[in-house]
């Protein structure tokens, strides 16, 4: 039977809540097996990266607003739906970010976020709605083990 | 696959400005959301047959007022219907008997710049309590909830009462199944959040509870009550140099709001200004920025 367990919290749009939506991944993680370190790490990285975003540039200039994480677990995925009321975003097509450059180099700041976010995730998804901008990120389970093979 | 994320330079509009909308459109999109403005274009029965499903059948009946007709058991008319298609604003008003002085429900929507709608008011009175006359000023004029003016002695006595900032009668404790009702109303019309402005703490306390988000104001409300633990600036403010800022008032909800009420915010240089709350159609959001509270 597939089981799937979920959790929630809402936090304000703040650097001191990253550490709230830490815990639930690591309290939602704990102890489902077929899932490791690395996993947990990955989902927290992604997270971190996401929230920082609309932390930094989605309430820019807004006394903040809620950010509601939530998470999904099955036996094969996770999903993880971050909500946030701020500003909207539209996806743009655009270059990676060039993570062979130097420090020294004058690589542009930003835009790293998301490339950490494809870089850890199987899928990420984006939309805005009447009822908030909503990221949702992917990690498949079943993909994890078959590369641990 | 997106590289990257721009904010937006003009947010998208829920409803399209279409001022009315056809049974062609209609038909074609279930999912269509409608705006206030359309619905108030069509003819006064078709309205009520819209806006009825805002008032709880079950709050009605405890009051004899019939759920179809509107009309109380003396066959008055008691709950009033005032639209405005030009603005899309909606007033529903509910008395207790024809003539008395007070609406003890009044539900105030409007649409907002994009189209999506808005919880301007809600007033949730028991008729059958004591009025407090924190409406009106000395002289008579209307305080406007107290955001304009002030009556300090009618506002010392509802807080001795038991009531909270803006209320004239203790509350009617029906806001559940209010809030029910609208996320129902939102649904058939095709709306999948609405939003309003918290008049008080105390009102973002029971939106909190009834599962709203926030738009802007989720750190204040955290700031408010991290301030208002002892030592904090907001609990040294409650230094007894009014009746409504009295040592113990940080406790619960209530105390809070009178003391925001009466402008101890400006003791962490903020004011009671700019929240904004979302109410997500069928979802429950689960802020709690004053944990355990005590009301």
């Amino acid at each position: 039977m597939n089981k799937t367990i979920s959790s929630q919290i809402c936090r304000a749009a703040e650097f001191e809540s990253l550490a709230s939506f830490r815990e639930l991944i690591d309290a939602t993680c704990t102890g489902r097996a077929g899932l490791d370190e690395n996993t947990v790490y990955d989902l927290k990285l992604a997270v971190d990266e996401a929230c920082t975003n609309i932390i930094t540039h989605g309430y820019a200039g807004k006394n903040p607003g809620s950010i509601i994480l939530n998470m999904n677990v099955s036996e094969n995925q996770i999903a993880i739906t971050i909500t946030d009321f701020g500003h909207q975003f539209e996806p743009v097509e655009g270059l990676a970010p060039d993570v062979q450059a130097g420090l020294e180099e004058d690589r542009l700041a930003g835009g790293f976020g998301l490339y950490f976010i494809y870089q850890t995730m199987d899928k990420v998804q984006y939309e805005t709605t009447e009822d908030g901008n909503r990221l949702t990120l992917i990690k498949r389970l079943s993909v994890l083990e078959e590369e641990e093979q | 696959m997106f590289r990257n994320l721009r904010v937006r330079k003009q947010p998208a509009k829920i409803v399209p400005d279409d001022r009315s909308i056809s049974v062609d459109q209609l038909s074609q999109d279930a999912g269509l959301p409608i705006s206030l403005r359309q619905i108030n274009e069509l003819p006064n029965n078709a309205q009520k047959r819209i806006y009825r499903s805002l008032l709880p059948p079950a709050l009605l009946a405890r009051f004899q007022i019939d759920p179809i007709t509107w009309k109380g058991p003396g066959g008055s008319q008691l709950v009033g219907l005032e639209t405005d298609a030009g603005a899309g604003k909606t007033n529903i008003s509910v008395s207790f008997a024809p003539g008395t002085q007070d609406d003890f429900i009044f539900i105030g929507l409007a649409d907002n710049a994009f189209n999506g709608i808005e919880l301007e008011l809600l007033v949730l009175n028991d008729p059958d309590g004591k009025r407090f006359d924190t409406d009106r000023d000395p002289t008579g004029v209307a305080t406007l909830f107290g955001t304009v003016r002030r009556n300090l002695a009618a506002e010392e006595r509802a807080m001795q009462g038991g009531l909270a900032p803006a209320q004239i009668r203790r509350g009617l404790g029906g806001s559940k199944f209010v809030l029910d009702q609208l996320d129902t109303f939102m649904t058939a019309l095709g709306h999948r959040a609405y939003f309003l402005e918290p008049l008080t703490y105390v009102s973002a306390w029971v939106f909190e509870r009834r599962g709203f988000a926030y738009v802007r104001g989720h750190k204040l409300m955290d700031d408010i009550h991290r301030d208002f633990q002892p030592g904090g600036c907001l609990y040294s403010a409650l230094d007894g140099s009014t009746p409504f800022r009295q040592q113990d008032q940080w406790r619960t909800v209530r105390g809070r709001a009178w003391a925001i009420h009466d402008g101890i915010l400006e003791a962490i240089g903020a004011r009671w200004d700019g929240l904004r709350m979302v109410k997500q159609v069928g979802r429950f959001a689960g802020v709690e920025t004053f944990p355990k509270a005590v009301y």
